[in-house]
């Protein structure tokens, strides 16, 4: 019973990285309809920043504030830069060009950071033990984390005047300008906002999982599983999709084989998408793509 | 007529631009010989090395390659070996298997060497063996498990085998009365047939192994396996990996509260451990050559001047003190060196020079090599370290 | 009148490549693969052979992403699979080489085909990232399975023996693999133009139509995914004899980023440039590794991904048709200068559609020929007559009935479209569906073909329930149709649109395809073709681009398409609607030829003089009921349809009837 709490425990801790990947994904998703595929690489971005601004001396607040503001701006220069460029942009060609920017941003930290995990000094706490299960203080960082700032994705999107006019701006451009967003800055806004999201996933996640520059794909990719319970706009179902995917995982690495762990979420992926396309919560012919 | 032209460009474009580039100075792609006037007897001896330069074996091949560079180099400033100059060929494999093999074939079909040093790590060692005995090169792996040289005709190495570490690891627990023992071990080759072997030595020592959990070499978060690692209620755990992952291994173990002694293996036997496990790695006994503790050898011991040279000479290189996988390489250099010194550079008498190297004392230890005994290294080769304050002390058994 | 020189359609056909380029390209190809090995530089030769080995996977990739318009992020996976399975059986099972290659592709397939049935349901996103979890599960599972060698792969298996010849160097294993490339694409160049080819290509630019004309999309897709596969599982075979050990990398995301990077830079569907892309990208590989270290010290490892990502992002953004694109607008800028200078006018079209690629698509139009269309509304006085009435089916006995709607209704959420429409339409009639906008027509005609699917309610098509099904079922039976909205193939001409309405005549598929075995099915499809659109006046026109028709003529090809499946019920949403007069006068006459020859046809119209004057029987649909179903006479009469019509009395709304027919 004690194992059984502790791989859920750690699956817990797991599933608010993806959570926090998979509302960065919804986000800029539901206002530009474009997966992307670098949204994880935010996350490695930000935990590798921080560990150099940490070695150079700088207090760890300090360090991760300016990197999930340099990922926030990255992010939008992206956006800027790469996507606004194309004016058709499909499936296909959305795919590719996220493809790029990820390629290009691990190769970016392969040559800056070099091939080596890389660890940011834990968060001020202690570990605690309850009932023999130990609960690491930077577990409790990373689900403070996807409240905090999930939470708050969440509560802007759906409860704010302009999350709701971001995310109608994909179908009703109109309903958007009312409120004074053009489409250009709504899709600003979004990865802004993905930024951000994937930026603070990598921080609190890199004194336990560590940051390497190719980590970064396989982080976004669960997260897009996540973000597909929820149908890609459901930002609940994704948040408990996620975590629900973490505890999967950590069960099966402590029940079935540790090396399988990374093949559940594809599994669930293709078992979801075959089963029920328009995600676990939506009814089957819900808005969807 | 327009169409029917515009038709042409495409395919013609692509047919010109192959060509342009395809179009080199006139090499034989069809054989290893380059139908050069040299000989094989009078040309630089060539000496390819493939190692994991990068990838998650990186901890063990970088050293290895700035050895083999240093060593290569002071070969050559004493005038290289009989007059001839030894051209060193270091190809990356990025700690996978294709990668050795294709680096391998390079280093047979263009680069015509005439002994490999290789690889670091055992999956990709195992992969250049076939190659390797194909072609009829004489080769010295430098990793650790014995399936590389078992029944080979072409391939040696100059790490201890995992046979011995788990002995002397066995034997230690055998003397403290351990009678349960559990592993977390490596999924990659390293690791592989480890849990038989020490069922079977366990045996005889009334130790039992009673729970085997694995890791991938790049993993980070080892929560899972710890777990089921807590739950077996071990008298002792095994951790059989290499850095830096089974540092984070023993860092996560700690973590977890599981507080039964830790064994590691030779794979660990650098700082990068260090690093990687932080005030966790307290405590952990691991049996590993000399160098590391050399400033605890006796000074009568054989092979402290090697030690003490090797340990000079790279640090004046490089900046900091060589892991014992510098020295897996210096000894493979050291081997193929002297056999080369020997009978020259002919396949089979340069083989069969290998196989008679006898009392050659080394930085792991002693090497003598047979037809039989590929490996060349015996328990002598290890003492077991005590893992303190960031350092690797001599642990008194 | 037809100006298709028979002989020369028949040289175009067979297994071997049919025009000059392609010739003229495969030999080029064939020449420097012969003197590759003797010029090359060791560095160079070893860059070339796994070009050859990455361009199979390449031409299967791009195969699916042109063609079939697919994304695959997974094809490493199936490389993987092929690579694999050889070693396998040649290492634990000794088989004979050829064997277990034939074993490796067949694998390859078998998996696609066994994932492709369930996930090619999915699209756009789903499937891309569907495929790339699949390449991390097929990685996962070689790696962690027993009988696959775990972490160390499959190796010692020894190198392949041709005539007894072992190949054991590079340049004998560049003549090994190399005929392979060069019958991989040729077999590609095939399919891109053959019936199957063409109908992907269709489905590209639209579904709907080309699922109407009797296009198994869903199908073709699996079978092109199958087929990517086995190009893959190719790639793999080779790959695994050359490198000598086949490890869990092989299914690595960078092999798939690598064979998207060769796809995409060669430009998409361009199986040439899948090709060049290969060699390319292996060169940009082994150069970025040794440049990127040379600029920036200590760079170690993948550094060539920098390189990838750069050029994935550029070449989207400025240069969305790869090379290709490039290639195809310095010749035709070439081509335009000279065409200037001698001043004679070209034009050269074929149901081939000329070069042996398709277009790439997924960007967007290439820049072309310009349209020359202008000026084409020529006087019509002579007679339909005077020109061949296109075949039709006639399955039943005039009168007795083809089509039996019953109680067909839908409803989006609460709002009715289309309320209980029970109607019968007998064989042999034209029947005119009208009625206000709004009135739920349109949504009919999308039930009974298919389109949508009812809520409720039963379309029996010659006896058969096909409601529900999807268009190409009731297609295959005899049913073809018209838009409203127009859907024509814009990616090919006139007469390219027309024989797609063949599709459902024709038999041929994928393998005879890319075998060049359907030559001569391929042209009758294309004489009669030509001959429908020489009865509808269109036969001036049949080398232009689709979309670069005036939208009356656009109407009229797509009823000429539909017609061009020889259909034994056709079904005509609004087609009078941008004709001119003497079109519509064209196309009435030749719908009552059509109906004296035995076709069955429903039209929608809101041309209400048209229809009362051509229809045999009338339906009125208001608000989704079916308010009127009779003769035109009587119907004309009905109070009911006035008030629906015109929402005033009936005596006025009578009024204002006449004198809207009058008008016309």
């Amino acid at each position: 019973m004690i194992d059984f709490l502790q791989l859920t425990v750690a699956g817990l801790s797991q599933g608010s990285v993806y959570a926090l990947l998979a509302v960065g994904l919804i986000a800029t998703y539901t206002v530009r309809h474009v997966v992307n595929i670098a949204q994880g690489d935010y996350a490695t971005l930000a935990g590798l920043g921080s560990i150099s601004l940490v070695t150079a001396g700088l207090p760890l607040p300090v360090a991760i504030l300016i990197a999930l503001i340099s990922v926030t701006l990255a992010s939008v220069l992206i956006e800027r830069l790469v996507i606004a460029r194309v004016k058709n942009l499909t499936t296909l060609v959305s795919i590719i060009l996220t493809l790029g920017v990820s390629t290009l941003l691990q190769a970016i930290m392969l040559l800056i950071w070099g091939a080596e995990a890389k660890r940011l000094p834990a968060f001020p706490g202690s570990d605690l033990t309850l009932g023999g299960v130990s609960i690491r203080s930077q577990e409790l960082w990373m689900l403070g984390a996807l409240v905090v700032v999930g939470g708050g994705v969440l509560l802007f999107y759906e409860k704010t005047r302009w999350g709701k006019a971001l995310r109608a701006s994909a179908e009703q451009p109109v309903a958007a300008r009312i409120v004074g967003i053009s489409p250009a800055a709504a899709s600003v806004i979004a990865f802004a906002i993905a930024g951000f999201v994937g930026a603070t996933a990598g921080v609190v996640s890199s004194p336990i999982y560590l940051s390497i520059w190719s980590g970064g794909l396989l982080l976004g990719l669960k997260g897009f599983v996540a973000a597909v319970l929820g149908g890609l706009v459901s930002f609940r179902a994704a948040i408990v999709g996620a975590l629900l995917l973490g505890i999967i995982e950590s069960y099966v690495a402590g029940y079935v084989a540790s090396g399988w762990k990374d093949a559940v979420a594809f599994f669930i992926l293709i078992i979801v998408l075959i089963i029920r396309p328009a995600g676990l919560v939506l009814r089957p012919n819900a808005v969807r793509v | 007529m327009h169409r029917a032209q515009r038709r042409l460009l495409v395919p013609a474009a692509v047919a010109a631009s192959i060509a342009l580039a395809l179009t080199g100075c006139g090499a034989s792609n069809f054989g290893g010989d380059s139908g050069g006037g040299e000989t094989a007897e009078d040309g630089p001896i060539k000496i390819g090395a493939v190692l994991d330069i990068t990838g998650v074996g990186a901890n063990l091949g970088v050293p290895e390659q700035n050895t083999l560079n240093m060593l290569a180099e002071q070969l050559n400033a004493d005038g290289g070996i009989d007059g001839r100059e030894v051209e060193l060929i270091i190809k990356d494999n990025q700690s996978t298997e294709d990668g050795a093999a294709k680096a391998t074939t390079q280093l047979i079909e263009n680069d015509d060497v005439d002994l490999i040093i290789g690889s670091s790590r055992t999956g990709p060692s195992l992969a250049m063996r076939p190659l390797v005995e194909a072609a009829q090169v004489p080769t010295i792996s430098v990793a650790a498990n014995a399936a590389i040289v078992d029944g080979s005709e072409w391939v040696f190495k100059t790490a201890q085998n995992d046979l011995v570490v788990l002995e002397r690891i066995l034997d230690d627990a055998e003397s403290k009365g351990y009678t349960k023992i559990a592993l977390v071990r490596d999924a990659t080759g390293f690791g592989e047939g480890i849990a038989d072997i020490i069922t079977e030595l366990g045996e005889e020592r009334g130790i039992t192994l009673t729970a085997t959990e694995s890791f991938e070499p790049s993993a980070t978060d080892f929560t899972a396996q710890m777990t089921n690692i807590r739950a077996a209620d071990a008298d002792a755990v095994i951790i059989w990996g290499i850095t830096p992952s089974a540092g984070l291994a023993q860092a996560a173990y700690v973590q977890l509260g599981v507080n039964k002694p830790v064994y590691q293996s030779h794979g660990v036997a650098n700082d990068a451990f260090f690093e990687a496990a932080g005030p966790a790695a307290d405590g952990v006994i691991a049996p590993m050559g000399r160098l590391l503790v050399a400033d605890e050898l006796s000074d009568d011991d054989p092979q402290k001047p090697v030690i003490d040279q090797f340990i000079a000479d790279y640090s004046a290189e490089f900046g900091s003190s060589p892991s014992s996988f510098a020295g897996h390489a210096y000894d493979a250099w050291l081997v193929g060196t002297k056999a080369i010194e020997a009978a020259g550079t002919d396949p089979e008498a340069l083989r069969d020079a290998i196989e008679a190297t006898t009392d050659l004392v080394g930085i792991s230890g002693i090497f003598t090599m047979t037809p039989e005994n590929h490996s060349g290294l015996t328990a002598d080769a290890l003492i077991m370290a005590l893992a303190e304050g960031g350092r690797w002390t001599l642990y008194e058994e | 009148m037809s100006y298709l020189n028979k002989a020369a359609m028949r040289s175009k056909t067979g297994f071997w490549p049919n025009n000059r380029g392609t010739i003229l390209g495969v030999a080029a190809f064939a020449v420097i693969i012969a003197i590759i090995p003797f010029t090359a530089s060791s560095s160079m030769m070893n860059i070339a052979v796994f070009s050859m080995i990455f361009a199979l996977p390449a031409i299967g990739l791009s195969l699916l992403m042109g063609l079939a318009g697919q994304v695959s992020l997974g094809q490493a996976a199936f490389f993987a699979i092929g690579a694999y399975t050889h070693a396998i059986l040649l290492q634990k099972f000794e088989m004979p080489g050829p064997v277990a290659a034939v074993g490796g592709v067949a694998a390859a397939m078998l998996a696609a085909l066994l994932i492709g049935l369930p996930m090619l349901r999915l699209r756009g996103h789903y499937l891309a990232l569907a495929t790339l979890g699949l390449g991390f599960i097929v990685m996962i599972a070689v790696r962690e399975w027993e009988f696959t060698g775990r972490t160390t792969g499959i190796y010692g298996y020894g190198r392949p023996e041709v005539f007894g010849i072992p190949i054991d160097n590079n340049g004998l294993f560049f003549w090994f693999v190399a005929p392979f490339v060069l019958i991989g694409l040729v077999l590609a160049l095939n399919l891109t133009r053959s019936r199957a080819g063409r109908a992907l290509s269709a489905v590209n630019d639209s579904e709907l139509a080309a699922e109407s004309l009797g296009v198994n999309t869903y199908a073709l897709r699996v079978k092109v995914f199958t087929l990517s596969a086995g190009f893959a599982g190719l790639g793999g075979v080779f790959y695994a004899y050359q490198v000598q050990i086949v490890s869990p990398q092989v299914a690595e995301f960078h092999v798939s980023v690598e064979l998207l990077l060769m796809v995409v830079l060669g430009g998409l569907g361009s199986v040439w440039g899948a090709v060049a892309g290969a060699f390319i990208v292996e060169l940009l590989s082994e150069g970025l590794r040794d440049l990127i270290p040379a600029i920036i010290p200590g760079a170690t490892g993948e550094v060539q991904l920098i390189g990838y990502g750069l050029v994935l992002i550029l070449v989207i953004i400025l240069l969305p048709g790869g090379l290709y694109q490039v290639v195809k607008s310095a010749w035709a800028a070439i081509t335009r200068r000279r065409a200037d200078a001698s001043a004679k006018p070209s034009s050269a079209a074929s149901v081939d559609g000329g070069s042996g690629e398709v277009p790439t698509r997924a960007f967007g139009g290439l820049p072309g020929e310009a349209p020359a269309g202008a000026g084409l509304d020529e006087a019509t006085d002579a007679a339909a007559s005077d020109a061949r009435i296109p075949t039709v089916s006639t399955p039943v006995a005039a009168g007795q009935p083809i089509l039996e709607v019953s109680g067909l209704t839908k409803r989006y959420g609460g709002v009715v479209a289309v309320d209980d429409v029970t109607l019968t339409v007998p064989a042999g009639q034209i029947m005119g569906l009208i009625g206000p906008n709004g009135a739920g027509k349109t949504t009919c005609f999308n039930m009974i073909t298919g389109a949508i699917a009812p809520t409720s309610g039963t379309v029996r098509f010659l006896g058969e329930e096909i409601q529900g099904r999807k268009p190409h079922v009731g297609a295959e039976a005899g049913l073809t149709r018209t838009f409203q909205n127009l859907q024509v193939f814009s990616s090919t001409d006139v007469v390219g649109n027309v024989y797609m309405g063949r599709y459902r005549k024709g038999r041929a598929g994928i393998l005879r395809g890319m075998f060049g075995l359907q030559g001569r099915e391929q042209y009758a499809h294309e004489e009669i073709a030509h001959d429908i659109l020489d009865s509808m006046r269109l036969g001036d026109v049949a080398g232009l681009a689709a979309g670069d028709l005036p939208f009356g003529r656009q109407r009229m090809m797509e009823v000429c398409r539909a017609l061009a499946a020889e259909p034994a019920l056709l079904l005509l949403d609004e087609p009078m609607a941008g004709l001119s007069g003497s079109e519509r006068e064209l196309l009435a006459q030749l719908l009552r030829a059509l109906r004296d020859a035995g076709l069955t046809i429903v039209l929608v119209e809101h041309d209400v003089a048209q229809v009362m004057a051509l229809a045999d029987t009338v339906a009125v649909l208001d608000d989704g009921v079916l308010i009127a179903h009779g003769d035109p006479e009587s119907v004309r009469n009905d109070p009911a349809v006035i008030v629906a019509y015109l929402g005033t009395d009936a005596e006025e709304a009578e009024a204002e009837l006449k004198e809207l027919e009058d008008q016309s």
